[in-house]
């Protein structure tokens, strides 16, 4: 996904659009039809880049097509601006603009909230351009009367006022927009918003600070919606103002899907078929009235067969029909025949005994790092969820270089106690000190950036994206830091990437499953992955949260094997219900009970601790010595 | 590299190889450019617009850009009808058609007519959208269509940026053959200006000097010069205030809140210039308000189907102008010809819609066989001489400064129920008012008409 | 300087307005909710109310008839609608979901255009119900007046069914928390299918009897699918309570802009819900965790 042969997309592009003024008009397509289905394919590659490679779905985007193409059409027509490309930047950079100011607001809220805002955008700006900004936008008649752009040669001019040349200009265009999307979608850009589409928590957890990349998302696709405005005025001399209208956003969403979202093509498939149906249906068919009816049935059907929409649709096609998708399935994680469980951690031990040994992954040095004191200390922590009290006035230090482990009966406020460590969850009062630094307050992604980092209980995975992939944007945030906008720069221009994903793909054993989809891992697998998305972050403070839930007995001995090759060179906190293994694995105990601190000690004083036992059993210890 | 790895998201060469096998069809030799050529005509002219490859064969093209669905749906249908007539007309030689344009015998020129339509939906870019096509895919050689008049003027811009012929369909606002008139558009039908001179000078004569109106405005173009025509007039002429104006957008639903205000404002006379289906709701809910029949209820510019729509009750006393009526056709035979081929195709009177549709074809057909040619500033410099000719409502003349047609304006009043003769019978005819007196001077509203090549 | 007698008059228009708003809302709101389905035909559903109504009153001449046909016509297309098509999106992401409900709104608009036209229809109020009654500060419809009236007893019936039953309380449930009432062993399914059938009702419902004010056409959904959504935003997704308060601000809101400025009205109201977002992240009564 995230690197490919060079330069074989763009060629084939470049071939592609080429080849069609040849062809299409004797399939029935109008030139002009043609240069509008380009004109909604710029358009869409800005909303696929939003929509299919972030997952924001936004229906405000004919606001930046407008706020573009009337800036542009007003600079050409009642200004009276010469240069018609340099209008149609202005008129771009115009949109960006709006478009960062925009998402300024939207993108505080997510899902329907998001979608609604976009909405509210999408109907303002068509009433603010109809009504008050009527001077300027021609209110409801447009602007009219903008002019064709020229290219000045030096000794000829060229006007690409005829269908051919203008096919050109638009084609010329959309090569540009293609690529310059293709340059994005494979930078580590590209690769953080895929993991923001598919699990943001995660994707902030790592150190990457989302919002920031959603705003430049959102500003791409309202530079595009804006470009694309002004190539609509040009192409037919005329800016309307329906360009502003909610319609327009709709019809927008409408052919993505058509086409297939997240595949950068897909809107110019879905504006061809779309735009060819209104007109075959109308003139060819005589339908009349009856020709929207057609083309909702369409849609609707396309919508429930077409998962991924016709480009989707003919990739499974052509998969179906050469016969070439195999589906590597979970690799058979069974137990031997009539084994027990002793047996299963006797073979796990001796195959872990037999692999080669594997370079320590130490954690990142940062600036903050001190080598004295506590690398975390916690100070009358607590957490009040309501009336109910989480965490109750925790004290709870750690030191460099240590393993503890966290144990006490369920409810006891362990999971709470890790999420505000993470600063996933601001606590009620206290405080909490990281290499002698108050972290209080901060964000989980602040925090993962200096250095704290977290395994998930249940599985926080990016679920559309392989194994390699997964470890490539944790290793991103790491390697580039919380944000960078770096738009343009290759994945291959990262130093260092792929050898941190390789050594983290051999400490969690996953090398022969890196280009498997996490979908088709194994729940093993999957908690192997999980942990080695927090590794691949180079934390200097590893939490794991229950690391060995839900693991076969097998799988644990492999788990705890693990544990003890990536716990040098750096601290980490474990919680787990599997004492055994866990005191196997750590040098000191935490147990908390009812939210608060219980006992503290080694293993050996934990396990003989009465409150301990108490705690788990009940007064168990107390009937018994009654007796 | 594994398959997985080449993957862009879901884009690899395949995909792109299956999009362009989706755009693309067998493999052709390249010819269809669609280069413009200089074609050697009978005469030297050089190609203009879709001339004369448009007029080459035996058949010539036009087409209408109507709404079929949206807020003025009923009324596109029923001007669709009125073309389709019109042409049918043409291309059989039908009598009344050569009482406008003698000159035409079974087609024009000797060619057929072949009328093209698309949906609109009353958006202007959807219309230039249409038209485009029918310029590239059929070179017509006519255009027309609007209900609305950000079409109109939309098309207006259009038809001069491409040399092709204009006549707007239903088109109110003053700014159509105003500050956006072009040298290729034409109008036929009334607009605000001449509907508020026409009317009123009746609504002083009736109801005298001093009153109070409310008006009720759609927020565009054609609303706002309407309303300003008619409270220019009322309040210059007769001392009229206008307490209040409700700017309402298009597409309202629900006016409880504008009525309310109307309610609470003192006026007598509600002047609706709403058009279409606001105009139906707002009437209606006008009276359930019971603002009507309190106040009288004056609609400046009429709709077609209003009648049918609201119902006759609500209808009746209600003073209105309006562009033909089919009562017409006792005072004007053309009228009766007109509405007699009309009810018998279509089953029912032909609304004003219709009635414009009809006359802008044969007009147009009359200039091009008067011209000669299908050459556009020969046929333009045709309607500019400015000749008179028959029409559905008497003799009538284009006006050469902003191609305007000077007609009158006909002043209808709401039939009650019981005065009904059939269920058609909607309207009475107060006064059919001379256009010419009624017109702003050429200049007064901006006209500059563009070049003719 | 205020114009007292309108001022009052607009507040009470708005609380019709509202009303109205208020019940499609609840509607849109508890399927959002349970679902997690954007129901963007509901607008849709809305028109099909008024016609199911409109035919029924063509042949029958009765109001009643007229309005119990439309509620029940809209409950069994909201039921079949979830059987048949969205059963099979709920795995599917949520943009797939937005996108076949746009797609049937569209599709259920053009066939009645196909079947009827264009042209509006018109259902006459009650003859009980006809005219005007003067309130004090104005004259008001009298069938406006029932409007409300008709409009709050279906407000509470919907709440006495949501609050005070069994079944209300498992859809309650299931808008809190879908996953844990299927594992209490409570056919999810059929619950959705009956949410979906009440919320498309309370939406036919509100259509059929909104028919003597605006009549139908069409397009009658479209504006208040828009308004509709402002509403559940502004209340909160999925909260019943968050509708109602919801449709009576957004009502007070378009009645009392126009009493300044008419033409902003409808802006306004989406810069209310902008604001509402801003300041309470998940609406007025909203709660965390659902979108």
């Amino acid at each position: 996904m995230l690197r490919q042969r060079p330069f074989v997309v763009e060629v084939l592009t470049a071939a592609g659009l080429i080849a069609v003024p040849f062809v299409l008009p004797y399939l029935g397509f109008s030139p002009t039809t043609i240069n509008r289905i380009l004109v909604w394919g710029v358009f869409g590659i800005g909303f696929d880049i939003l929509f299919g490679f972030t997952g924001l779905l936004s229906f405000g985007q004919s606001a930046f097509f407008g706020t573009g193409g009337m800036v542009a059409a007003y600079l050409l027509t009642i200004v009276n601006f010469p240069y018609v490309m340099a209008a149609l930047v202005i008129g771009m950079i115009a949109a960006g603009i709006v478009g960062w100011l925009v998402g300024l607001i939207a993108l505080r809220r997510t899902g329907i909230y998001f979608a609604m805002i976009t909405v509210a955008i999408a109907e303002v700006f068509f009433f603010v351009e109809f009504n008050p900004l009527s001077a300027y936008t021609g209110g409801e008649n447009g602007l009219p009367g903008v002019p064709p752009p020229a290219l000045y040669l030096g000794v000829t001019t060229i006007h690409f006022d005829s269908d051919t040349l203008l096919y050109a200009f638009l084609a010329f265009w959309y090569f540009v927009g293609m690529m310059v999307a293709l340059r994005i979608v494979r930078s580590p850009i590209g690769a953080v918003l895929r993991a923001i589409r598919d699990n943001p928590i995660r994707a902030a957890a790592v150190g990457h600070n989302i919002h920031g990349y959603k705003l430049t998302a959102f500003v791409i696709a309202a530079a595009y919606a804006g470009f694309a405005g002004g190539l609509l005025g040009v192409m037919q001399g005329f800016m309307p103002p329906d360009a502003f209208m909610f319609d327009t956003s709709g019809q927008l969403v409408m052919q993505t899907a058509i086409g297939g979202a997240g595949t950068l093509f897909g809107p110019l498939v879905g504006a061809t078929v779309w735009l060819y149906l209104s007109d075959f249906l109308q003139t060819t068919l005589h339908l009349g009235a009856a020709w929207k009816l057609v083309l909702g049935l369409v849609f609707v059907l396309l919508v429930c067969f077409l998962r991924r929409g016709l480009i989707g649709g003919m990739e499974d096609l052509y998969a179906l029909l050469t016969g070439s998708r195999k589906k590597a399935g979970p690799v058979d994680d069974a137990p031997m025949a009539g084994a027990t469980a002793e047996d299963e951690q006797r073979a796990a031990t001796v195959d872990v005994a037999r692999r080669p040994a594997i370079a320590d992954m130490p954690a990142r040095h940062r600036k903050a790092d001190r080598e004295i004191g506590p690398i975390l200390q916690a100070k009358g922590l607590t957490k009040h969820y309501g009336g109910l009290a989480a965490n109750s006035d925790i004290d709870f230090a750690v030191n460099h270089g240590e393993l503890r482990g966290i144990i006490g009966p369920n409810g006891a406020g362990k999971t709470t106690f890790f999420k505000m460590l993470t600063c996933e969850v601001p606590p009620t009062s206290g405080q909490i000190l990281f290499e002698g630094r108050n972290i209080t307050g901060m964000t989980v992604t602040d925090v993962c950036q200096l250095g704290l980092t977290k395994s998930y209980q249940i599985n926080q995975l990016f679920n559309r994206l392989t194994v390699r992939e997964n470890l490539t944007i944790a290793a991103l945030a790491e390697l580039r830091g919380k944000f960078k906008l770096d738009l343009f720069k290759s994945l291959r221009g990262i130093a260092d990437l792929d050898e941190r994903v390789a050594h983290a793909l051999e400490l969690v054993n996953l090398v022969e499953r890196a280009d498997t989809s996490v979908s088709d891992l194994a729940y093993g697998e999957k908690r192997r992955l999980e942990v080695g998305l927090a590794l691949a972050t180079s934390p200097s403070l590893l939490l794991l949260d229950e690391p060995l839930a839900g693991m076969s007995p097998r799988e644990r001995i492999e788990t705890v094997q693990l544990l003890k090759s990536i716990a040098r060179g750096r601290t980490m906190i474990i919680i787990d219900h599997d004492m055994d293994s866990l005191f196997e694995l750590v040098e000191h105990v935490t147990v908390l009970q009812e939210g608060r601190v219980l006992a503290e000690g080694t293993p050996d004083q934990i396990k003989g601790n009465s409150k301990v036992h108490e705690a788990y059993l009940g007064g168990v210890h107390g009937v018994l010595a009654a007796e | 590299m594994s398959r997985k790895e080449q993957k862009l998201g879901s884009v690899s060469r395949r995909t792109l190889l299956w999009a362009g096998a989706g755009l693309a069809g067998g493999a052709v030799l390249p010819s269809a450019l669609t280069m413009p050529t200089f074609a050697v005509g009978i005469s030297d002219k050089p190609q203009i617009g879709t001339w004369p490859a448009g007029s080459e064969g035996d058949t010539v093209s036009v087409g209408a850009a109507v709404p079929r669905t949206g807020t003025y749906a009923v009324q596109g249908e029923d001007e669709l009808k009125g073309w389709q007539l019109a042409v049918e007309h043409i291309n059989n030689g039908d009598p009344l058609l050569k009482k406008i344009a003698p000159k035409v015998s079974k087609g024009l020129l000797g060619k057929k007519i072949n009328l093209l339509a698309a949906d609109s939906a009353a958006k202007p870019n959807q219309a230039v959208q249409d038209i485009q096509t029918f310029i590239n895919q059929n070179k017509i050689v006519l255009m027309t269509g609007s209900t609305s008049s950000a079409v109109a003027v939309a098309l207006n811009k259009f038809a001069q940026r491409e040399k092709i012929l204009y006549v707007t369909g239903i088109s109110g606002s003053n700014d159509t053959t105003g500050k956006d008139c072009v040298r290729y558009g034409f109008r036929q039908n009334f607009y605000g200006e001449t509907a508020a001179n026409a009317i009123g000078p009746v609504l002083v004569k009736q109801f005298g000097k001093n009153r109070k109106a409310a008006f009720m405005t759609p927020d565009y173009t054609y609303g706002h010069t309407v309303t300003k025509s008619m409270n220019d007039y009322l309040t210059k002429n007769a001392g009229w205030t206008m307490v209040t104006n409700q700017i309402s957008p298009l597409g309202t639903q629900d006016f409880s809140q504008y009525l309310t205000n109307i309610a609470n404002s003192g006026a007598e006379f509600l002047v609706n210039v709403n058009w279409g289906r606001d105009a139906v709701l707002s009437i209606q809910q006008a009276k359930q308000f019971g603002i009507l029949p309190k106040m009288t209820l004056v609609v400046p510019y009429q709709i077609p189907f209003l009648a049918k729509e609201t119902g006759p009750e609500l209808t009746a006393g209600v003073y209105a102008a309006t562009d033909f009526w089919w009562t017409l056709e006792d005072k004007y035979p053309l009228a009766k010809m007109f509405v007699e081929a009309f009810d018998k195709k279509y089953g029912y009177k032909p609304e004003w819609g219709a009635n414009n549709a009809y006359m802008s074809f044969a007009i147009w057909a009359r200039m091009v066989s008067e011209a000669g040619s299908f050459y556009p500033p020969d046929v333009i410099k045709q309607y500019e001489k400015g000749e008179n000719f028959d029409s559905t409502v008497g003799e009538v003349y284009f006006r050469k400064e902003d191609h305007q047609l000077v007609r009158p304006v006909i002043l209808v009043k709401g039939k009650a129920p019981k005065d009904m003769k059939n269920k058609e019978d909607y309207w009475e005819i107060l006064e059919v008012v001379p256009g010419a007196p009624l017109m702003q001077k050429p200049d007064a509203f901006g006209c500059n008409l563009g070049d003719y090549t | 300087m205020i114009n007292w007698a309108n001022f009052i008059s607009q507040c009470f228009n708005g609380l019709v307005l509202g009303a109205l708003l208020a019940l499609v809302s609840s509607g849109l709101t508890i399927i959002y909710g349970t679902l997690g389905v954007l129901n963007l035909a509901h607008g849709a559903m809305f028109m099909l109310g008024g016609y199911a109504g409109w035919l029924t009153y063509s042949y029958t001449e009765s109001f009643i008839a007229a309005v119990i046909a439309g509620a029940i016509f809209v409950m069994i297309v909201g039921v079949l609608v979830e059987r048949v098509i969205i059963r099979h999106f709920y795995h599917r992401p949520h943009e797939d979901q937005l996108l076949v409900t746009f797609g049937l709104g569209i599709v259920f608009v053009e066939t009645v255009r196909f079947f009827f036209g264009s042209l509006s229809k018109t259902v006459p109020p009650p003859s009980s119900l006809v005219g005007i009654t003067p309130l004090g500060f104005m004259f008001y419809p009298t069938y406006r007046l029932a409007l409300l009236g008709i409009v709050s007893v279906a407000l509470l019936v919907l709440y006495v069914v949501l609050y005070r039953t069994r079944i209300g309380m498992i859809v309650r449930a299931g808008i809190e928390d879908a996953v844990m009432v299927d594992s209490l062993g409570i056919d999810v399914y059929k619950v959705f299918m009956l949410v979906f059938g009440i919320g498309a009702m309370a939406a036919g419902f509100a259509g059929i009897v909104n028919a003597p004010v605006v009549s139908i056409a069409p397009d009658v959904g479209e504006a208040i699918l828009v308004q509709t959504f402002v509403v559940v935003v502004i209340g909160g997704v999925g909260s019943f309570p968050g509708a109602i308060l919801g449709g009576l601000i957004a009502g007070e809101i378009i009645s009392i802009t126009s009493m300044f400025n008419p033409g902003y009205s409808y802006v306004m109201l989406f810069v209310a819900m902008t604001l509402v977002l801003v300041l309470r992240p998940y609406g007025l009564l909203g709660t965390a965790g659902r979108e």
